[in-house]
């Protein structure tokens, strides 16, 4: 692929006898929104979490933006500009949500050996950190302990806190995991706006989302992507079927 | 050289080594299995030593005095478990930490209560004294030599038990993977409680073989517990076989450094230099090792794998 | 908030009353008991920098009382008595080996950095031990104090008492400033979440061990405080018993609050002193007090103040 931001070669991974990544390959043009689906147990945090940075793969490579990033943890990750949302909701309990969001802000805002004062009255990570909740649909629970948010706003703020980042790739996986019809709704609206500005790889189980959302699908099973194509080519591809579907049958 | 004074230091390094495994088995698996940070694993050892000598003293035999120490550190052993330490495995390690501390105070305090803080010295029967010719020249303690006897045979004991077993299964399967342990229905409760029992078992039959060749007295305990903590680290936590290797490597090192890095300094810095820092750095050795252990292998030489 | 700020207020009122009041009532024993608590919930408030806000679970600080102490101690032994240059020195050195010691602790986790911490404090006690010319296991006693040429002098007891009064509470206001800045956040921040922290692009390794340093070096002062209070300067300082004890000072008082360490300090040095008035072996009390407050008491004192709960 001629202008590829992001490419993965043959990235594997193992744990003890199971091969959890199995030689995947994978090309993302900028702005393009992909997404990886398949059976539970296929390997898609684990993929993410390598792309991420969280794993170490024992071969293969990736390649962001032309430089190879395989060796890089997570944090430089991040300031190449990698963000990341957990399938387990992964914030700061006992911080407000404007403290999530915040915090997310002052890790790109230069240096944070800073002493003395106070974070909370610097306006240049407020003011971003609330505007960033506005959009996501936060705004009035800006002040609200994490942990007393329900469950799909907390879903929202770790999205928040991944776009407050302002990055260029975005991997968010299951973002609509258990939410309900409403608020899955509202965040798929939310993404779709998103579309184009950003390059986001998307591990979902909700094929609503998926179809809204997806310029591209990769279906992967047993750590090996049996099919990439566009989101109908998958539906009508009897691989995918058989592996999805053949299950059920 | 006098070899046969170096061959004496590394026997009594191995019986030094010896011992730690014998406190370090108990405590990495503890570690690993139960991801409980014992600090009062040391008061085992010290209740050990005090039950030995009050046994042989009550009744005047000294292998009913080993069995005191053995078998009633195995009752304390459990009694705490059951009574103090089950709350503490879903606690965080700070928690654990702090409980045990607070044992540990209280253990010290309780034996200084009925035995006084002086240190007792425990007599050894008639069979177990006197020395042995090793080599031409060599003569070494008979005792020191069933220590090493009998800790290498309590190491060929667990290591059958862990590799030969069915309990030995459980407990490798839970030092690596403890939930999977759980979700296969097996009664954690009693496997936890068994091998603490198993743990605080080895650390009283240290504690009491110790008692002939150290001092019995309070805070006993914690000085060698500091010592099994950086054997642990070394091994890995988790490994029975990271234990023994640690533990031998710690005991040599400490006892040779203690015994020939003053003069061995002697020999390249002044004597009075020698005087003033070799002591200083024969203390530091293992600590220095335990650094560099770290520096290129953070999970110790023989980790068990997973959590 | 109000009623917590006027007893936190009242308390501090109430200690620079304190040496008026034992004057009165005859008891001049008290104007040096609580400057030992104080200097005590100083180490306690360094500690809670990295324990209570950080979540290290360092079981090696008293290290740097013994540093800070021995900083004083040995430069009065060569006759350098200038309590500007000692007290620099002690939080410098403190400083130095808590980068040292951090430098290789601070990587690791869990039960590993609990037992490392450990294993160096011990390893710092030993060189006290075997360094026989600075008294070896006996320790040192300190024939003068430090000097501040006219400014203020040690050996009045009072004057002491109001500096280490000032200090503790510069030290309070210093961790409370520290805390709510950005690299406090970040310290926080990777105690609440690390997973969370490194994604978002933070590294804690450097702010862990700038706090452990700034933590090890505010102990050392300290340090340098007591020993100038007993005139006496021991390896037994940095035994890790005694970390055990300013560990309890910051969890009793609760951890991760301001007030906390300095309360700790209070309650659990006058139960000691309670207890120890009652029996020799208050020890075989104290344990199981310890084991019970960790069990059912874990918000601490100040979590019993009005206001509390509200979280940093």
């Amino acid at each position: 692929m001629a202008d590829a931001i992001l490419e993965v070669r043959e990235l594997r991974k193992s744990f003890g006898a199971l091969a959890a990544t199995d030689g995947v390959s994978l090309e993302l043009r900028e702005g393009e929104t992909h997404a990886i689906i398949g059976p539970n147990g296929a390997g898609k945090t684990t993929l993410i979490s390598q792309i991420a940075g969280n794993l170490r793969p024992d071969s293969g490579s990736i390649r962001f933006a032309g430089e190879d990033v395989t060796r890089l943890s997570a944090p430089a990750r991040a300031h190449k500009g990698f963000a990341r949302s957990f399938q387990i909701t992964s914030i700061y309990r006992d911080f407000s949500a404007l403290d999530n969001v915040a915090l997310a802000v002052q890790a790109h805002a230069g240096h944070s050996f800073r002493f003395w004062r106070p974070a909370r009255a610097e306006r240049v990570l407020r003011d971003p950190a609330r505007a960033m909740l506005e959009e996501v649909g936060l705004g009035a629970r800006a002040d609200v302990l994490a942990a007393n948010l329900a469950h799909g706003e907390q879903r929202q703020l770790e999205v928040a806190m991944a776009l407050a980042t302002k990055p260029r790739l975005l991997l968010l996986d299951e973002p609509v995991a258990g939410m309900g019809m409403e608020e899955s709704q509202r965040m798929v609206q939310f993404l779709q706006g998103l579309k184009g500005k950003r390059t986001i790889i998307l591990v979902e189980h909700d094929m609503d989302a998926v179809f809204t959302l997806a310029d591209r699908v990769s279906v992967l099973v047993y750590g090996r992507i049996i099919a990439s194509g566009t989101p109908e080519g998958m539906r009508a591809n009897p691989e995918v079927r058989r592996a999805y579907l053949g299950e059920e049958a | 050289m006098n070899w046969s004074l170096v061959f004496e230091q590394l026997l009594n390094g191995l019986q030094f080594g010896v011992m730690l495994f014998l406190m370090a088995a108990g405590l990495t698996l503890v570690f690993g299995i139960m991801n409980l940070v014992n600090l009062a694993h040391g008061s085992l050892y010290m209740v050990g030593a005090y039950l030995a000598v009050a046994g042989t003293q009550w009744t005047g035999s000294y292998v009913a005095g080993v069995l005191c120490g053995f078998l009633g550190t195995l009752v304390v052993g459990i009694a705490v478990e059951v009574v103090a330490l089950r709350t503490l495995y879903q606690r965080d390690h700070l928690d654990q930490v702090l409980a045990t501390f607070g044992l540990i105070l209280f253990f010290n305090e309780l034996v200084a209560m009925l035995w006084g803080r002086a240190a007792l010295y425990t007599s050894l029967p008639a069979w177990l004294q006197g020395h042995v010719e090793l080599f031409s020249g060599s003569r070494y303690p008979v005792y020191r030599l069933v220590v090493i006897g009998v800790g290498l045979a309590v190491g060929v004991l667990l290591w059958y038990v862990v590799a030969k077993t069915r309990l030995g299964m459980l407990i490798r399967a839970g030092a690596s993977n403890r939930t999977m342990v759980a979700a296969l229905g097996v009664n954690i409760r009693l496997l936890y409680t068994v091998v603490f029992g198993f743990g605080a078992a080895l650390a009283g039959l240290a504690g009491l073989m110790a008692g002939p060749i150290y001092a019995v007295q309070p805070g006993m305990g914690e000085l060698i517990l500091i010592q099994v903590f950086v054997v642990i680290v070394i091994g890995g936590i988790g490994s029975i076989r990271g234990a023994f290797v640690g533990a031998i490597i710690v005991g040599i090192v400490d006892t040779m450094g203690r015994a020939f890095l003053k003069p061995l300094l002697g020999h390249i810095i002044s004597p009075t230099g020698a005087e003033a820092a070799g002591p200083a750095l024969a203390s530091m050795l293992i600590y220095l090792l335990m650094a560099t252990v770290l520096a290129f292998r953070p999970q110790g030489l023989f980790p068990a794998k997973g959590s | 908030m109000r009623p917590r700020a006027l007893i936190l207020g009242g308390c501090v009122l109430l200690l620079l009353a304190a040496p008026a009041l034992a004057a009165l009532a005859e008891q001049p024993y008290y104007i040096d008991l609580i400057r030992r608590v104080m200097i005590f919930a100083i180490a306690a408030v360094s500690l809670n920098l990295i324990l209570g806000y950080g979540g290290l679970v360092s079981f090696g600080h008293a290290a740097y009382l013994g540093v800070g102490g021995y900083a004083v101690g040995i430069l009065a032994f060569y006759g350098m008595h200038n309590g500007w240059l000692q007290w620099a020195v002690a939080i410098g050195a403190s400083a130095l080996v808590a980068l040292v010691i951090g430098a290789i602790s601070v990587r690791t986790r869990g039960i590993y950095f609990i037992m490392i911490t450990l294993a160096f404090t011990q390893m710092l006690y030993y060189l006290g031990v075997s360094l026989d010319v600075y008294g070896g296991d006996d320790g040192m006693r300190l024939k003068v104090k430090s000097q501040f040429a006219g400014l203020f002098d040690l050996n009045d007891p009072v004057t002491f008492y109001y500096l280490v009064l000032v200090l503790m509470l510069g030290c309070m206001y210093l961790v409370h400033r520290l805390v709510e800045s950005r690299f406090g956040m970040v310290i926080r921040a990777a105690k609440s979440n690390e997973a969370r922290t490194r994604a978002i692009g933070f590294s804690p390794y450097p702010y862990h061990l700038a706090a452990f340093v700034i933590a090890g070096a505010m102990c050392g002062l300290a340090g340098a405080l007591l020993a100038n209070h007993t005139a006496y300067i021991a390896p037994a300082y940095m035994d890790w018993t005694r970390s055990g004890e300013i560990m309890f000072m910051v969890i009793l008082g609760g951890m991760a609050t301001t007030p906390g360490p300095a309360l700790g300090a209070f309650a659990l040095l006058m139960i000691e002193d309670l207890l120890a008035g009652w029996t020799a072996h208050w020890q075989v009390i104290l344990g199981p007090l310890l084991v019970l407050s960790v069990l059912f008491f874990k918000r601490g004192l100040a979590g019993l103040l009005p206001g509390a709960g509200k979280n940093g």
